[in-house]
């Protein structure tokens, strides 16, 4: 019976439109039941975040997403008192008999708390998904700092004592590996790499995702995808490329890909100059191999 | 591959949880970094899946064993291997001859053929004419006299107080942090107010804070190839050391195949290090291939370097691979590391000219070409890499740069590669780029 819970979750994502194979329906499964952080990995563009948010819908939860960067300190990630608010609230009760303590009371409540993200997930009546996006990106002191947070559930604000989780958030941690991550996060974390999804995968969602695309045009804008991932690119087109390119062409209404539009439409997939050079100059030979020809001017060297 | 140790029917003796156990065992000899917490994890998962039904079992394992693509490649290649008798899964439970798990945690862990060991080449330490001969291998006679060749132990403390001050010229970057500060421009509210409480909540003192210093990230690529045997020891001992001063350093080692040592050379004490060096880099003193070798570091480990990372590369240059992956690879290089630093211990010699294929080719893309030769040479690198701290680190533009012959040698037509014209400069030539006060080749 349990194996028909995978099968229910997803049931569950394909419901919220995230065609998932069984490894990452087994990974989110696991993630869940054992109520471990799930890390997950991957290229850019291939859906990382995607997964906590249709995490959330499927469990018919609330997402809080903590965005990592580079400084990104405790302050921002668990609460900030206001402060604007804790000189006015003190001047305007100036004039009482309050004793200090009452005043430090007042002004160090609730109130006059600002819920970050981590807090907020603490805090939330019910079991939230927590996305931390792009740990990566956050310097090391905070990756310990968040490893303190994940074993305890609890966190201690010093003007008002400890905070413990009523119920533990379901935890998404994504990284793009510009640098490596912690051992220590790693083993505490179940583990989900995501690579650039299969002519078969990536048809599916586009099809899926881009309502009213014609079923042959999805299918060439795949085999493009596929060969051009095959490059070597710097930055290679992820799936939200692909799902750009099939809107902007349905928005064309174009039924199928010529030379001209390829052209024309590159920026769209390609976010580098070099890039786009480099497909330009392999743009016959793509051509090719895709079995597209342009459409106006016949091919021409038959003449002699 | 290494399936003659593997008893195919390895998986059908004993219960369950001892093969899970053992198959967690056969993936630590082979460096999966995975401990009783995985082994818990993974059964716990089983509990919640079942057993029937193949590909969530395996999902189940790998999701939680193997928590990186170098593990999840592992797994995978074990796998097969270790389930295969997966048709009779019942037979999964049965019982338990003796020697079962012994031999899984004892299956010979793949070493290949070790050209040069470590432990001979320390052995070396008492017949230095053996060093002498293979010096005599490199095409230039090693001259100066406190070359790393020669290299004393009453030099070590020197070293290691080289590598404090490289770690912390290292500390560059302003970070988007803060820490307090007795002043600064900056005021920090949150301990002001709790200060002006006090006072009634009036700011009468403030507090400050400033931005905190952030480090460099370093990769160091050593060349261990037979022409850099006599260089090898004392860098494997600076290396060291620096790894042990300096967290934010990736070390990898090749010869004709790249190798991450970084967690090797973690352990705690040196003679640890030697012993496990060799299983980690079985090809020492093999060949040169520096293109291909930097090739595979971009695709592997390329998240590895960006814009704050300082790339060393540790060579002499002499190389037997393809010269234009050589120039391209050194080119994507540059563009990503905020610094391409190029040490090359022939330098240390008067009449050294870095006049050999390899050098030629790489050499357009160097920001900092400096000899490693001896304990002097690294000081000034040291002071050089100081010099990077205080300023926004930015390249002169190639274009704007004199044509010099280095230069034409670095955008060959693609078909006419190897006939990188002949450098007419002079050793003053070289000594004057590489002397420059901003350490920059020009």
């Amino acid at each position: 019976m349990s194996l028909d819970q995978t099968d229910v979750l997803q049931q569950m994502l394909q419901a919220q439109n995230y065609i998932a194979e069984p490894e990452i329906t087994t990974a989110l499964y696991l993630a869940q039941t054992l109520n471990k952080p799930l890390l997950v990995e991957g290229p850019a563009g291939v859906g990382k975040t995607e997964i906590a948010k249709v995490m959330a819908q499927a469990l018919d939860t609330d997402l809080i997403r903590l965005q990592c960067y580079e400084g990104l300190d405790a302050n921002a990630a668990l609460y900030e008192w206001n402060y604007q608010r804790q000189l006015l609230h003190i001047k305007l009760a100036e004039g009482g008999d309050k004793s200090v303590e009452d005043k430090e009371r007042d002004i160090f409540s609730d109130a006059f708390l600002l819920k970050r993200p981590l807090l907020q997930a603490i805090t939330h009546p019910k079991a939230p998904v927590l996305l931390i996006d792009e740990l990566d990106r956050a310097d090391e002191e905070f990756e310990s700092f968040l490893l303190e947070i994940l074993s305890e559930w609890q966190i201690t604000i010093p003007e008002m004592g400890p905070v413990k989780a009523v119920h533990p958030p379901h935890v998404v941690l994504t990284s793009n590996r510009t640098r490596e991550l912690s051992d220590a996060v790693r083993r505490r974390c179940f583990y989900l790499w995501i690579d650039y999804p299969d002519f078969d995968k990536e048809q599916a969602i586009v099809q899926q995702k881009v309502p009213g695309i014609d079923e042959a045009l999805a299918q060439q804008i795949c085999r493009f995808m596929e060969l051009a991932r095959q490059q070597k690119l710097e930055k290679v087109p992820g799936v939200a490329e692909t799902l750009d390119w099939a809107r902007a062409l349905v928005a064309l209404h174009q039924r199928h890909l010529d030379p001209a539009l390829i052209e024309a439409t590159l920026g769209i997939v390609f976010k580098d100059w070099a890039d786009i050079t480099q497909v330009k100059e392999s743009l016959a030979d793509f051509l090719e191999r895709l079995g597209i020809r342009p459409r106006l001017a016949p091919p021409v060297p038959d003449e002699q | 591959m290494n399936s003659d140790h593997q008893r195919p029917d390895l998986a059908l003796h004993g219960t369950l949880s001892t093969n899970l156990i053992g198959f967690c065992r056969l993936l630590r000899t082979q460096g999966a970094g995975l401990g009783p917490g995985e082994e818990l994890d993974a059964l716990h998962a089983l509990e919640q899946l079942g057993v029937d039904n193949r590909d969530r079992f395996r999902a189940a394992l790998r999701t939680t064993l193997a928590k990186n693509p170098r593990e999840q490649a592992l797994f995978d290649q074990y796998f097969e291997h270790y389930w295969q008798v997966w048709d009779r899964a019942s037979e999964l439970n049965k019982p338990v001859p003796q020697e079962k798990t012994s031999q899984s945690a004892n299956a010979p862990k793949q070493t290949g053929t070790t050209p040069l060991d470590i432990r001979d080449w320390l052995k070396r330490d008492e017949t230095p004419e053996e060093d002498r001969e293979a010096a005599g291998y490199s095409p230039f006679a090693v001259v100066t006299k406190r070359d790393f060749a020669d290299f004393d132990a009453t030099d070590l403390d020197e070293v290691s107080r080289l590598i404090a001050a490289l770690s912390k010229a290292l500390a560059t970057r302003f970070n988007r942090r803060y820490q307090p500060a007795k002043q600064g421009a900056r005021i920090d509210l949150r301990r002001s107010m709790r200060w002006g409480l006090k006072y009634g909540g009036d700011l009468i003192d403030l507090a400050f804070r400033r931005r905190r210093r952030q480090k460099l990230n370093l990769v160091l690529l050593c060349d261990v190839s037979k022409s850099m045997d006599l260089y090898s020891r004392f860098l494997i001992q600076f290396v060291y050391g620096f790894q042990r001063a300096y967290r934010r350093l990736e070390t990898f080692a090749f010869s004709t195949a790249l190798h991450r040592i970084t967690p090797v050379l973690r352990q705690r004490d040196l003679t640890q290090v030697l012993r496990r060096l060799p299983h980690a880099m079985p090809e020492w003193s093999g060949g040169t291939r520096i293109g291909e070798t930097l090739r595979e570091f971009t695709e592997q480990h390329g998240h590895l370097v960006d814009r704050r990372t300082v790339v060393l590369i540790v060579s002499d240059g002499w190389d037997t691979g393809e010269v234009d992956l050589l120039t391209e690879q050194m080119r994507q290089l540059q563009r990503r590391a905020r610094c391409l630093v190029w040490l090359n211990p022939l330098m240390g010699n008067d009449t050294y000219e870095p006049t050999c294929r390899g050098m030629q080719a790489a050499l357009p893309f160097i920001d900092i070409f400096a000899p490693a030769h001896n304990v002097d040479s690294l000081r000034q690198l040291v002071g050089r890499l100081g010099s990077l701290r205080n300023r926004v680190w930015t390249r002169a533009p190639k274009a704007a740069a004199p044509a010099t012959s280095a230069q034409t040698a670095a955008q060959p037509s693609p078909t006419q590669p190897a006939a990188a014209p002949q450098p007419t400069r002079d050793r003053q030539y070289w000594r004057q780029r590489f002397d420059n006060a901003s350490g920059r080749l020009t």
